[in-house]
This record gives structure tokens, C-alpha cells and sequence, in this order.
């Protein structure tokens, strides 16, 4: 019962980290509409500049500040935000899948500049972190975990609360008109670049928050953790959860995370000797499979975007926010 | 917000639904962990070997008159789904021993978010990045970890012995631009240099392009008299063809990781002629050829993959260390290893004979030196192994070997590199 529990925590704990990714995916994709395909670049810079701030001394390579652990968290999340201010500038022409594309490609580009540059990030052997914080004093694993999936998912609720409230807010309805129509809100008097850029960086941060909390986590971080599937997985959870839907960016989280490691355990467990070696090729399939049927009983994820209307009185007024709202359905 | 409850509900229980279909017991089984990539070409192999391993420890018996039911997941050579694994493995299965895994970028966060924690030993076939001894020698994994694969450094020093040995003077290197590869090509050239041999050119090979043009050309401009090759056979094979058609010398010096058929078919036999390579493992002794032997009689191929004699010797001296050990605990395994590879004891080879002696052995109280497809095994400290090389070229049937290197030779010219 130890055992499951210990896993429970483990696996809970991965998921409130990814969790707080596809928040900010969420903002960026599905209240403001920005096709963010390059979420690992944030993740990872997130994730280094933690690493690297917090640490201790490496021979021969850059960093070893040892700054407190909250210090060096918030500087991962501000680094990663000042990527996205770079990226949002040298990309504010770019829509949809043009600006898909930019942003893979710069993700490609970190990864390959981090594998790279030795001095800076240890190249490909990566870099160890350091103790993780209060570990000392708690001096129990198990324990430990517990402390640490609490502290995750207080960050959670923070981010949650706070995006939640962002969303409800007139500066939320004013993202989801430069989705909708960015002519239309510019013709109101709004500057749709500037807006889009805010809620870009915004979101970058808290992928960048996510990525600080995974290398504090696992204390190590390399190369390998910048893979593409990485942005291939937000955004699945994304998409399956809801995109739009705060709760469904947790739900999808969950439901993908958990399917993605379940389905391992399951083939592992469940398949006869013969096809063992095969299962992890399975794996995959299986994985697909789940996304794909998920889709197709729930094309608009698992709880989808509610709508969200503005209550006035008056009959003429209702009959113009009936018409939007089914336009919004399509 | 009705149908958003039933959702959530309907979710959560069908995700938890996934994890209660397994839940089977079987009378007397020892269950081993095992986390490889499996899902990938030169993964499947070697979870293949360790499976064959756990198959003959059966026949002879099972550890302790147990069956050893090995648990094999994939880590798609992604670090989260690796420690996932080893973590469900650990806490799920009550696993006491983990073999893997292959990449450093892998096993190293199992080992100190997962192995270490828990208590569990860990061992790896494959990874050979030297963070490793850097984490063992300042005491961090608790004696649970070791490899089979003998450590970059050691690998490094034979690729220098060879191209000594043939008198090139002027040497470019193409690395693998992963922790494995940068840590040999930079070892390498280092030694080189310390030899005075001039390294012109030495180049990082990322994998996946389709073409290695630009690196190719840029090694061609200093005219070196011989290349080294620290390559995966899919951008090895590109990376030699494009250089032999752009005219660059056949006279090559690869690392273990090319002795594959699908890299010698690919290049074509007649261009690799001249070409030499090394290996830590698959030393002439006669356990490395019964190890061959074993191979072919299950297999019906030589064992010509990448880390599957050290796959083969991490999964049974992983269970012979079971059976030595005085409880199931991970801890008291790991001590028991150095019961299991005592050069003082009686040497073993795990066929069936073998093993039924060695578990009498041990049972008696008394010690044994393994003697695997990797030779006699004996861990250092810090869970490294250093092995005894060989020199090998490739011909029609595979590769052969052409030179012998023993462990003290080996050894000697490790230190006359480092005075």
C-alpha cells in the first residue's frame, strides 16, 4: 500500500508540474489564440537558468551562484519570459501556423545550443542540480515527496487562481476578441500586438516556472529533457483537456500524463511474453489510440471553453449575445 | 457544470481503471526491474539479451528456487517516461534490483531520484558518461550503482592505443553530439594531443540529418592521414560514405558502437579495408566466446549490436548477486556483487553448469569471479568496470578480431597517458 502511495505521490507530483505548463500554454493558445509551438524552448530555458542560478560551482564551467532556492526558481521563470519578450518581437508579424513553425524552430535551436555549449550548460552530459529544498531537514523520502508535491500544487492553485482571474477579467474578454477577430478588436481601439506579446510572455513564464520546478525535482537536467515530444505532450493534454478551459488544461494533464505512463504499465504487465519486447513500440499506439478516441467523442476536449457572457438586460440585447455565442460554438 | 462533473469523474475513473487491470500473483517469483529503450532499433536487442539472461538463471533454477520474472518497460529514451518507469517498478512491482538504462541522460535521473532513495541497486549495461564516477566518488549513490560498460575513459585510451600503434600523425575526429560522444571525442583528442599527434579537425555528428556534407567537407579541408569515429551506425554509415566519396582516407579507427552488420552493409565491405575498431568488451577469453556461442545457439545471429555481452553480464550478475545476498533487500545485493566478481574466487561461466555450480558455491558460503561475455568482471569503487579491449575489423561474416589488449595492458597505458 507504501508502494502505491510513494507511486501516487510521484506520478501526481509530474503531473501538477506539467500541469502548470499547460496553463500557460493555455493562456497563450487557448484564450489569446498563440500558436505556441515551441513550449520546451521555455520549459528548458526555465528549467537551466534555475539549474544554473541555484547550483553549486562545477569545474570549469559557468555558474555556481548557490542562490536561495525561491531566487533561483523566479529567475528560470523571469529568463524564460525574457525569451518570449525576443521571440515575441522577432515573430509579432507571424499567425497561426507560420508562427507555429518560428517557434518549433527556436526550440530546436535551444536544445541544440544547450547540447552545444559546454561551458555554459555541461553540453549533453547535462548538469546535476543541487539538494533539493529542505530536504535536509525533513530527512524522510517519503515525507519528502509529500512535502513536495504539496509545494507543487500550492503553485498550482496560485497559477490556476491567478490565470482564472485573468481570464474572467475584461483583459481576458479583450484576449478572446484578438482571437476571434483581430480586426474587429483593433477597430475598437485596441493594439492587438501589444496584447498578444503580454500574454505570450506571460505565458512563458509559467513555462518556465513549470520547467524550474522539474529540474528542482529530478535535480538534474540535460539535453534529452528539450526533446520536441515535450511540446508534443503539452499540447496534447492541451487540446484533450479543452483548450480555453482552465479546469480541462488540468483534466487533460492528468488523463494524457496518466494514460501515457498507465499504458506502459499495462502492456508491461498484461502482454505475453513474446510480445514484452514489442511493447514499448505498443506503447505508442496505444497512447495515440487513447488521444485520438478522446477526441472523437469530445472534438472540443474533455470540458470544453464555456462561454462567457456578459449579462445585460434588455430582450435585443440577449439576441446579439445568442448569435455570438453560436457563431463561438462553430 | 452538471456534464463538467460527469466528465471529470468519468476521467479520473477510467485513468484509474487503467491501473487495476494488472494485479495477477504468481507462487514464488523474485521480480528484476528492467528499463530500456525498447520502442527504439538498437534498444530492442539488448532488453532481448537481458531477457535471455533471466531465461537461462531460470533453467538453472530461478534464484533461491525462485522464478526471476524480469519487468520490462520502454523509456522511448525520454527521461520522464524513464524515471516513471523505474519509479512504478520500485514502488508498484517492490522491485530490489533495476537494470538500466542506456542512456546517461536517462539513468542518471533514475539513480538519484529513484534507485538511490529507495534503496533499490541499480545497473546499467550501457551508460557510460564519467558523471557517474563523479557522483560515486563523492559517496551519492550508497553503493547501489554500477555498469558493465566500461567508462569512457577507458574506451578513449584504446582508440589512442590503436592509432598509435598504426603511426597516423594526423587525426580528425567525428563524434557522436551526445553526452557518450562528447566525452570520447574529447578524451580522445586530448590523448592524442599528449602522444603528439595532431588533431586538425574534430567534429560533432548530430543525429537525424540527411545529409553530413558541411562537417564532411570541413574535416577534408585539413587533409588528416586518418579519421576517428565515435558514431551510431544510421550517421556513422552517412557520414563514412560521404567522406569516401569526397575523396577522404580510407584508413579509419571507429568505436564499438559501429561493429554492427546494418553499418558494415551499408558502407560497403570494400571500403573498410583499412578500417580498424575497438571495443572494451569481448575479450579473448573463452567465457566471451561461450557468451558467443550461447548467442548464436538462441539467437541464430551474432551478437553484433551495440552493449549485449554487457546487457547479458549486467542481468546475471545482477541475479547471482540475488542468490549470494542474505535478504532481498537492494542494499545487502549491492553488497553481495563483490562476492559474486571476487578475482579470488572460483571463476564461473553462467551456463547451465555454471550456474548450478556457482549457486552451490555460494550457497557453501564461498566466493566466485564471474567470467561473462565481457570477460571476468570486477567493479571498482565507484561501480566502474575497466575491461581488457580488443582490435577488430569488419569481414563477410560480421567483424573479427585482430588484436588482444589484456586488462593489465590496457591499464598500463591508461597510466603512461595521465605521467
Amino acid at each position: 500500500m507504501i508502494g502505491f502511495v510513494s507511486y501516487l505521490v510521484f506520478f501526481l507530483t509530474i503531473t501538477a508540474i506539467l500541469a502548470i505548463a499547460v496553463l500557460g500554454l493555455n493562456l497563450q493558445w487557448g484564450n489569446a489564440g498563440i500558436f505556441n509551438g515551441g513550449v520546451v524552448a521555455f520549459f528548458g530555458t526555465g528549467a537551466y537558468i534555475m539549474i544554473i542560478l541555484g547550483g553549486p560551482e562545477r569545474g570549469g564551467e559557468f555558474g555556481g551562484f548557490g542562490l536561495p532556492w525561491p531566487l533561483a526558481l523566479a529567475g528560470g521563470a523571469a529568463a524564460a519570459g525574457l525569451l518570449a519578450i525576443l521571440v515575441g518581437l522577432a515573430t509579432t508579424r507571424l499567425r497561426h501556423d507560420y508562427l507555429a513553425i518560428a517557434t518549433f524552430g527556436i526550440a530546436i535551436a535551444i536544445e541544440a545550443f544547450v547540447r552545444n555549449a559546454t561551458y555554459l550548460t555541461g553540453g549533453a552530459k547535462g548538469i546535476r542540480g543541487f539538494e533539493r529544498p529542505l530536504e535536509a531537514l525533513i530527512d524522510n523520502p517519503f515525507l519528502y515527496s509529500l512535502f513536495f508535491l504539496a509545494l507543487a500544487v500550492v503553485l498550482l492553485i496560485i497559477v490556476y487562481a491567478g490565470l482564472s482571474r485573468l481570464v474572467s477579467s475584461p483583459y481576458g474578454r479583450l484576449l478572446r476578441a484578438i482571437r476571434e477577430d483581430e480586426t474587429a478588436a483593433r477597430s475598437l481601439g485596441k493594439n492587438p500586438a501589444r496584447v498578444r506579446l503580454e500574454a505570450f510572455v506571460i505565458g512563458a513564464v509559467i513555462m518556465g516556472l513549470a520547467g524550474g520546478l522539474y529540474a528542482t525535482f529530478y535535480a538534474f537536467i540535460s539535453p534529452q529533457d528539450l526533446a520536441p515530444i515535450l511540446t508534443f505532450q503539452i499540447w496534447a493534454m492541451l487540446i484533450v483537456g479543452g483548450a480555453g478551459n482552465n479546469l480541462g488544461a488540468m483534466l487533460g494533464t492528468f488523463v494524457v500524463w496518466g494514460c501515457w505512463v498507465a499504458s506502459g504499465y499495462v502492456l508491461s504487465s498484461l502482454a505475453p511474453q513474446e510480445l514484452q519486447l514489442y511493447a514499448g513500440t505498443l506503447q505508442y499506439i496505444l497512447i495515440g489510440l487513447i488521444i485520438v478516441v478522446t477526441l472523437l467523442i469530445r472534438p472540443r476536449g474533455l470540458l470544453p471553453e464555456r462561454l462567457q457572457v456578459t449579462k445585460r438586460p434588455g430582450p435585443q440585447n440577449t439576441g446579439v449575445i445568442s448569435n455570438a455565442g453560436e457563431q463561438y460554438q462553430s | 457544470m452538471h456534464s463538467g462533473l460527469k466528465t471529470l469523474i468519468g476521467a479520473t475513473v477510467v485513468t484509474a481503471g487503467l491501473w487495476a487491470i494488472p494485479a495477477m500473483a504468481q507462487d514464488c517469483t523474485t521480480k528484476i526491474g528492467a528499463v530500456l529503450p525498447t520502442s527504439v532499433d538498437w534498444g530492442r536487442p539488448i532488453a532481448e539479451t537481458a531477457a535471455f539472461a533471466v531465461d537461462l538463471f531460470n533453467v538453472a533454477g530461478g534464484v533461491k528456487g525462485c522464478k526471476v520474472e524480469m519487468i520490462l518497460r520502454d523509456t522511448q529514451t525520454d527521461p520522464k517516461v524513464g524515471v516513471d518507469a523505474a519509479k512504478a517498478l520500485v514502488d508498484l512491482e517492490k522491485v530490489p534490483v533495476l537494470l538500466g538504462a542506456v542512456s546517461s541522460g536517462v539513468s542518471m535521473p533514475i539513480l538519484t531520484s529513484v534507485t538511490v532513495p529507495s534503496k533499490v541497486m541499480q545497473m546499467s549495461c550501457c551508460s557510460s558518461s564519467t558523471a557517474f564516477t563523479a557522483v560515486a566518488s563523492e559517496g551519492k549513490t550508497d553503493g547501489l550503482w554500477f555498469r558493465t560498460f566500461a567508462t569512457t575513459r577507458n574506451q578513449s585510451a584504446v582508440a589512442a592505443l590503436l592509432i598509435k600503434e598504426r603511426g597516423y600523425k594526423n587525426v580528425a575526429i567525428f563524434y557522436k553530439n551526445d553526452d557518450w560522444g562528447q566525452d570520447i571525442g574529447k578524451l580522445v583528442k586530448a590523448d592524442l594531443e599528449s602522444m603528439g599527434v595532431t588533431v586538425p579537425a574534430s567534429i560533432a555528428i548530430t543525429d537525424g540529418q540527411s545529409s553530413y556534407r558541411s562537417e564532411v567537407t570541413e574535416a577534408l579541408k585539413s587533409q588528416p592521414e586518418a579519421i576517428y569515429m565515435a558514431l551510431y551506425p544510421a550517421e556513422g554509415a552517412l557520414v563514412t560514405r560521404e567522406w569516401i566519396s569526397l575523396g577522404g582516407t580510407q584508413k579509419m579507427v571507429v568505436a564499438n558502437s559501429l561493429k554492427s552488420d546494418e553499418y558494415r552493409d551499408s558502407v560497403g565491405l570494400q571500403y573498410l579495408g583499412e578500417t580498424v575498431g575497438h571495443d572494451s568488451a569481448q575479450p579473448r577469453t573463452d567465457s566471451a566466446r561461450g557468451f558467443v556461442e550461447l548467442y548464436k545457439e538462441q539467437f541464430n545471429a551474432e551478437p553484433s549490436g551495440p552493449g549485449l555481452p554487457n546487457s547479458f553480464d549486467a542481468a546475471m550478475i545482477a541475479m547471482l548477486a540475488m542468490e549470494a545476498a542474505p535478504d532481498a533487500s537492494g542494499p545487502s545485493i549491492a553488497a553481495s556483487v563483490a562476492k559474486v566478481t571476487d578475482p579470488a574466487g572460483e571463476p564461473i561461466f553462467p551456463n547451465a553448469e555454471g550456474l548450478k555450480k556457482a549457486k552451490e558455491l555460494l550457497g557453501a558460503g564461498k566466493t566466485i569471479s564471474y567470467q561473462g561475455g565481457t570477460g571476468p568482471v570486477k567493479f571498482d569503487t565507484n561501480g566502474d568496470v575497466s575491461a581488457p579491449a580488443v582490435a577488430w575489423k569488419f569481414d563477410e561474416s560480421g567483424t573479427q578480431e585482430v588484436q588482444y589488449f589484456t586488462l593489465d595492458e590496457v591499464d598500463a597505458f591508461i597510466s603512461s597517458l595521465e605521467n
